[in-house]
């Protein structure tokens, strides 16, 4: 079952359109950054900072940076909303589920290969900046300084070997992956909802964008901490490289996350199970 | 002409959600700032401006404005505007309000009035409100704002305006914002004309806040050269006119940026719409 919906998935075009986006995307960036500004400081992050030619190392901590505030959402929006919408708009939707298999198998394959793909974009944006960073600044040890800890009197810096920088990114991952959950979520949710891709890619993209607006009201700090998207969550992953890794934040912001990700998994399936399927 | 539109527009729920919704933000806003804490300094916008909300009643209008300009008033604005003609052709009424005696030239420029009337109606709203309820619970005072950015711990770089100075400034800074909405709005009317589907448009006009914003220097490195020429960066350069002197430079140059977007994009839609084959 999901063998067969990872072969649909990827001989889309609009599937291998979105990763070599996120492929391209990255290494665009390391050239612009290599030919105009290699050696200044670039902010990871809200207390990270990095200097990019000391080590192919920065360019994905740049990368995701920059990524995860809109690119990366909208990659995992794409392919979360192409589950069931796709078919309804392709008109596919009914003959698939003639098929003498139960909606909920459907559902969970369907699911299950959107969430491989988005992970496939996540990983395609890091590798290819790594691969482009360590071909433009070499395989050098990675020096972080934690802005948060500096002083006028103390240098907050930690240098990671190459083997334990490769470490640290693959820890940085997971959580970039945890982050986007609720996005893709939600977007699967709506792709229930409704037959056509296009307003459930822009609902999710919503979904970021009113959760960030109403974490950036003055007044409303008290909802911060249970937005499902918020600049400090967005950030979260650049604890992965500073010394100590301060672990209380992320354990929140999993469950949180985890949350928020069961809610709309287990509403999309409420719906999806009992949907009339017209498409 | 746009006696029929403005008539048309307004026996729609969506006008009156929309402006409910910011009306609603605002007062939340304003409830949420006294319940929690409106003797503490909130910091507005990226100077920062440091302002106490319980001094006057024009610290909520300032508040509101910076916290619905960057994402809630462009929503707002592209629903207006991307609604317009996408959402006649989403009905599939366009056809038959072209068969009207109008040329399309008028009927274009009356859609895009009516629009534009609301969108300045939905950005003036919000500080409006937050006026209203600021002066409910915090009565007519001078505002006092520290300069965030020209204090150290030693001094606080503090000015205070006297009310009607205070009034007169929050009135350019909505003028202003109102202004910096211009591109969003044209590109979603642009959008809305090569449409038919309303969302399309509105998501576009959302879009392009969104893309104006992922092309800064700060999350982009190596895009600095752009960064002056975004649609929508420096719409939150009318809290200069919070700090004595006013840095009034950056704000013509945003000024002049927009009319140049707008014309730019209305003109296209303009173009189009009056080659288009008119189907729906």
């Amino acid at each position: 079952m999901i063998s067969v919906e990872l072969l649909k998935q990827i001989s889309r075009r609009s599937v291998w359109a979105t990763l070599a986006v996120m492929a391209l995307v990255p290494a665009l960036l390391t050239a612009v950054i290599g030919i105009t500004r290699p050696a200044l400081a670039e902010r990871v992050g809200n207390w990270g900072s990095v200097v990019t030619e000391s080590s192919g190392f920065t360019m994905p901590l740049i990368a995701l940076n920059a990524m995860l505030l809109f690119l990366l959402p909208l990659a995992v929006a794409i392919f979360a909303a192409q589950a069931v919408a796709g078919e309804a708009a392709w008109g596919s939707l009914r003959y698939l589920l003639i098929r003498p298999i139960s909606r909920s198998r459907l559902l969970a394959a369907k699911a299950a290969v959107a969430a491989a793909l988005s992970v496939a974009a996540v990983a395609t944006a890091s590798l290819s900046a790594l691969a482009a960073g360590l071909l433009a600044f070499g395989w050098r040890p990675l020096t972080v300084l934690d802005l948060r800890h500096t002083t006028a009197f103390h240098l907050a810096v930690v240098t990671f070997p190459p083997g334990a920088a490769a470490g640290r990114l693959g820890l940085a991952l997971v959580y970039v992956m945890a982050v986007v959950a609720s996005t893709f979520a939600f977007a699967l949710l709506l792709s229930t909802l409704t037959a056509r891709p296009f307003s459930a890619v822009a609902g999710a993209v919503g979904l970021g964008l009113v959760s960030r607006a109403l974490d950036n009201v003055p007044g409303l700090h008290v909802l911060g901490p249970w937005l499902p998207v918020t600049d400090a969550g967005t950030a979260l992953w650049t604890t992965a490289f500073f010394q100590p890794v301060d672990l209380s934040g992320l354990l929140h912001a999993a469950l949180l996350q985890a949350l928020y990700t069961a809610a709309f998994l287990g509403a999309a399936w409420l719906r999806f199970a009992r949907m009339d399927v017209l498409d | 002409m746009i006696r029929v539109e403005l008539a048309k527009q307004l026996t729609r729920p969506r006008t009156y959600l929309t402006f409910l919704a910011l009306t609603a933000f605002a007062l939340a806003l304003a409830v949420a700032l006294s319940a929690t804490g409106p003797g503490r300094v909130e910091r507005v916008g990226d100077i920062p401006l440091l302002l106490v909300p319980r001094t006057s009643m024009f610290t909520l209008p300032l508040v509101a404005l910076s916290s619905t300009m960057k994402f809630f008033l462009p929503l707002a604005v592209s629903v207006f505007a991307g609604e317009a003609l996408a959402g006649e052709a989403a009905w599939g009424s366009l056809r038959y309000a072209l068969a009207r005696g109008a040329s399309r030239s008028r009927f274009l420029g009356s859609k895009a009035a009516v629009a534009a009337l609301f969108s300045i109606a939905a950005v003036v709203l919000v500080p409006v409100t937050a006026a209203a309820a600021g002066l409910v619970a915090y009565g007519w005072h001078a505002l006092p704002v520290a300069d965030g950015s020209a204090s150290t711990p030693l001094r606080l770089a503090l000015v205070s305006f006297d009310p009607g100075q205070a009034l007169g400034r929050l009135g350019l800074a909505t003028a202003y914002v109102a202004a910096g909405m211009s591109s969003i709005f044209a590109f979603a009317f642009f959008l809305s004309a090569v449409s038919s589907r309303p969302l399309v448009a509105v998501a576009g006009g959302v879009g392009l806040t969104i893309l104006s914003r992922v092309l800064n220097v700060d999350y982009l490195p190596g895009v600095a050269v752009l960064n002056g020429y975004m649609p929508n960066n420096d719409v939150d350069l009318w809290q200069h006119l919070f700090q004595q002197p006013v840095e009034s430079a950056g704000m013509l140059h945003f000024l002049v940026l927009q009319a140049v977007y707008s014309a730019t994009f209305l003109a296209l839609a303009w173009w189009w719409f009056l080659r288009k084959d008119v189907l729906e």
